[in-house]
């Protein structure tokens, strides 16, 4: 009975601390801006800032605002916002030209998770589909 | 037009008109209600040919064949055993397999035709097969051997099976041999319609039509040897001893054949296991989501069961034989069933590790599947139980008047007639086609 | 670290752009010999053999018997899955909801460095020894005797669903609307016999991951594509060996010719 009451203190325990890590991770997710899918011109390409931030270091000010703007998404609005524009090292080449990062010119799939990326994550709950936008079911293999 | 059949004719054929299916209430009940059935099967069938069978069907792109294909291959199979099985008496001349000819020609054709209402429902367009499988026939093509062949195998049953009724028995011989040739032909090439797909390593090989022909011949000992102890259930006076005679070799023959499909079976596991290609499927099968088909069912019911059930019915104890035979077609249909299946689960483009094809493919049979495969095993079985009545439990005609110098031949209830000094055991011989043996000779 | 004594600026670059056509042909001519497997598909190296190099150039004609012989080289790094291929495709083509001509795959490789996932757009492949044209009972599919291409002819189509099993690309599915079985024809009922140079999905690549081509023309960028030295083209399941025409490679943005778009795409 002892050992019961121990082991169920034991969960009981390991419980609060991972729930409470988790409250902590989402607390740390508020102070960057998560992860930003953007879907123009093509669907779809994902900026992690936690990749960026948390894994690697940056700091905000180093692309805010003077490349990036603070609203995400804002330079999906831009015409130039495109792969040409990225290789003359704008907005995401101006650090990723293969000298700072890898180069916007490999590893496409990368930064690009495609319409299987955006419908997985629209799936999940983590992305909030576009205005009567229809998302297929998943396909599985025989149905 | 049957009904108008002359009297002789239809003493000579065992011609018993309609009304002897109301004979007995109970059997016409059962007769009517698994009519009825089949009738709703059917009707369920069209209604999938009407909604789309893409709406309705279990099957898919990836499983593009399903239950359909196998009850198809299960009917056709049947058919072949039947007509190869009783081939060996009254085409190669063996006397003991004699007796049963005539049920199982006549089996071998209500199968076939089960089989092609299957198949009629898994085709999308059956009217095109009739225009150009004849304007534009590719001779490269297993298919289309399989429908030319399978159409002349059905012609020459049919063809025999009139020669057996007339009682012409050399005429029913030269079909029945074409009937075999063809069915040789028809079933070795559905077994290459699945052996020649090259891209799809699990049937790929000349395993395939080999394993046709002799599980053919399994399943039509089965079938003979269920339905004749069914019969017997229904008229006791079929069981002559003649047609012991013939069931215990039959019962003989059964047990041979399944010994040999078990070491095929083995054999086809223990080289797909050091198979990369093969190993997944035979994975599924062993101990995977289709375990229960191939131990319970294929091995249980088709092979094990039946194959000590009917050595311990030594040919002799008919319940016996008929339970065992019972679990045979059951585990037959699902030996094909697997089969179908085992080439296809496995993802064609597995090797490549994408997401998409990580796993194994799932079929589930939709209800129009099923309802069609019901409806085409049930139109042979309701072919069958009529046939017991109406055509007088396939019995060779009794002659009521011998002429002179003639005898009623104790192998096919025919008349023959002896030539001088002739006895007629000779002539029997002589009819038959039989090696004279001298008995005296052998015996000393 | 400096390299010494190597003025890089002056040296030729050692590419295909300074190999001449001619060199660049009678090096083919020692045969393109198959080695190795990788990532499910067969290398069709440019490597020299000793028992190929005097053979006769027989080989290299029967690869690619058709004029003009269609083909597709897949870029394989390029496909960035925004699926307006597909979408160009079911426009084109008026391919159901429930059925696709082309499809695009995901692999994931947990264990790389960087980029750990890869699209891989599949299609008929238009085999040269087609088991889907063999397979099927009224010659409903064929191949077509000038360009090579897989055609239907849907009013032949007894829809035994034998060719979807026969092939080992998956490339065919039931057209309801068709009342035949359906599949990729380099859209050529609806675009290249119109005097369209690209199929419907290359025409939309935004990367250049489909180019479209001609194989019996060595100037056809297709062409140049498959036949470099340094890179590993390699086609899918090559052991059945249907001898397929959807040829697959590696490639980023910086490959050699830097092909954003194919010539004449959107």
């Amino acid at each position: 009975m002892k050992r019961m009451a121990l082991l169920l203190l034991a969960s009981l325990l390991a419980a609060s601390f991972l729930f409470g890590s988790l409250v902590a991770f989402a607390e740390d997710e508020e102070e960057h801006g998560g992860d930003i899918i953007y879907t123009k011109p093509l669907k779809a390409v994902i900026f992690s800032h936690k990749a960026h931030t948390e894994d690697i270091g940056l700091e905000c000010d180093w692309c805010h605002e003077e490349t990036f703007e603070m609203e995400a998404l804002h330079m999906q609005e831009n015409t130039d916002f495109t792969m040409d524009s990225l290789c003359n090292e704008n907005y995401c080449g101006t650090c990723h030209n293969g000298d700072i990062s890898f180069s916007t010119t490999t590893q496409c799939a990368r930064c690009h998770i495609g319409v299987k990326g955006y419908n997985d994550l629209v799936r999940q709950g983590k992305l909030e589909p576009a205005e009567g936008e229809e998302i297929p079911e998943e396909q599985k293999p025989g149905h | 037009m049957l009904g108008k059949i002359k009297k002789e004719t239809a003493e000579r054929w065992g011609y018993m008109g309609f009304k002897s299916l109301f004979s007995s209430g109970i059997y016409f009940n059962v007769f009517a209600f698994l009519g009825l059935v089949t009738i709703a099967g059917l009707a369920v069938g069209l209604h999938g040919t009407y909604t789309g069978y893409h709406n309705v069907y279990g099957v898919t792109r990836q499983i593009p064949w399903g239950v359909l294909i196998s009850g198809y291959i299960f009917c056709v199979v049947t058919s072949t055993g039947l007509c190869l099985v009783s081939s060996i008496g009254h085409v190669f001349g063996y006397e003991p397999y004699m007796p049963i000819a005539k049920r199982a020609v006549f089996l071998s054709i209500a199968f076939m035709l089960g089989g092609f209402i299957i198949i009629f429902f898994d085709i999308e367009n059956p009217h095109r097969m009739a225009i150009y499988n004849l304007l534009s026939p590719n001779f490269t093509s297993n298919m289309w051997w399989m429908g030319t062949l399978y159409g002349l195998y059905l012609l020459a049953l049919i063809v025999e099976y009139f020669f057996l009724l007339d009682q012409n028995h050399s005429m029913s011989r030269l079909a029945g041999l074409f009937g075999v040739l063809f069915g040789v032909a028809a079933h070795s090439n559905l077994g290459a319609v699945f052996g020649m797909l090259h891209g799809r390593e699990f049937w790929y090989g000349p395993y395939m039509p080999i394993y046709f022909i002799v599980s053919a011949m399994m399943s039509g000992g089965a079938a003979i040897i269920f339905f004749s102890c069914l019969a017997w259930k229904i008229d006791r006076t079929v069981l002559t001893r003649r047609m012991e005679r013939a069931i215990m070799a039959v019962c003989q023959l059964t047990i041979l054949l399944i010994a040999i499909i078990l070491f095929f079976t083995f054999w086809k596991i223990i080289s797909g296991i050091v198979s990369p290609e093969k190993y997944i499927a035979i994975q599924a099968f062993l101990t995977g989501p289709y375990a229960p088909n191939f131990w319970i069912a294929e091995l249980g019911f088709g092979l094990v069961i039946p194959f000590i059930l009917l050595i311990r019915s030594k040919g002799i104890n008919t319940n016996l034989m008929f339970i065992a035979t019972g679990f045979m077609l059951v585990g037959i249909f699902f030996m094909r069933y697997d089969l179908v299946l085992a080439g296809q689960i496995v993802p064609v483009f597995h090797a490549l590790h994408v997401e998409e094809y990580s796993s194994l493919l799932l079929y589930t049979p939709s209800l129009h599947e099923i309802s069609v495969v019901t409806a085409g095993i049930l139109i042979a079985i309701v072919l069958y139980l009529g046939g017991e009545k109406v055509l007088n439990a396939h019995k060779f005609q009794k002659h009521a008047i011998v002429p002179p110098g003639a005898f009623i031949c104790q192998g096919c209830g025919g008349i023959h007639y002896m030539k001088e000094g002739e006895s007629q055991d000779d002539a029997l011989k002589r009819h038959h086609r039989m090696r004279k043996v001298d008995r005296e000779d052998e015996h000393a | 670290m400096k390299l010494t004594n190597i003025d890089l600026e002056k040296l030729i670059p050692e590419n295909l752009i300074s190999v001449t056509k001619m060199e660049r042909r009678a090096f083919l001519k020692i045969g393109l010999v198959i080695t190795g497997v990788f990532a499910g598909g067969r290398i069709l190296s440019v490597t020299s053999n000793v028992s190929e190099a005097f053979a006769s150039g027989k080989d290299f004609v029967d690869q690619y018997p058709y004029k003009p012989h269609y083909s597709m080289v897949i870029r394989q790094g390029l496909c960035i899955d925004c699926e307006r291929c597909l979408k160009a495709c079911k426009e084109t083509n008026s391919v159901p909801d429930y059925g696709y001509r082309t499809r695009i795959l995901t692999k994931i490789v947990t264990d790389a460095v960087g980029r750990k996932r890869e699209f891989i757009p599949i299609l008929c492949n238009h085999c040269n020894d087609a088991p889907c044209t063999r397979a099927c009972p009224t010659r409903a599919t064929y191949k077509n005797k000038e360009n090579g291409i897989v055609m239907m002819e849907s009013k032949k189509c007894i829809g035994c669903k034998m060719c979807i099993l026969a092939c080992p690309y998956e490339a065919r599915y039931f057209n309801a609307e068709r009342h035949a079985i359906d599949k990729c024809n380099f859209c050529w009922d609806t675009r290249l016999s119109k005097g369209e140079k690209l199929t419907a999905c290359s025409y939309v690549c935004p990367t250049g991951a489909r180019i479209f081509g001609d194989m019996s023309d060595p100037d056809n960028v297709a062409y140049k594509m498959v036949h470099q030295v340094e890179k590993q083209v390699w086609v899918l399941r090559p052991e059945s060996g249907t001898k397929p025409n959807v040829f697959y490679m590696k490639a980023t943005r910086s490959s050699p010719w830097d092909l954003r778009k194919q010539d004449g795409a959107r």
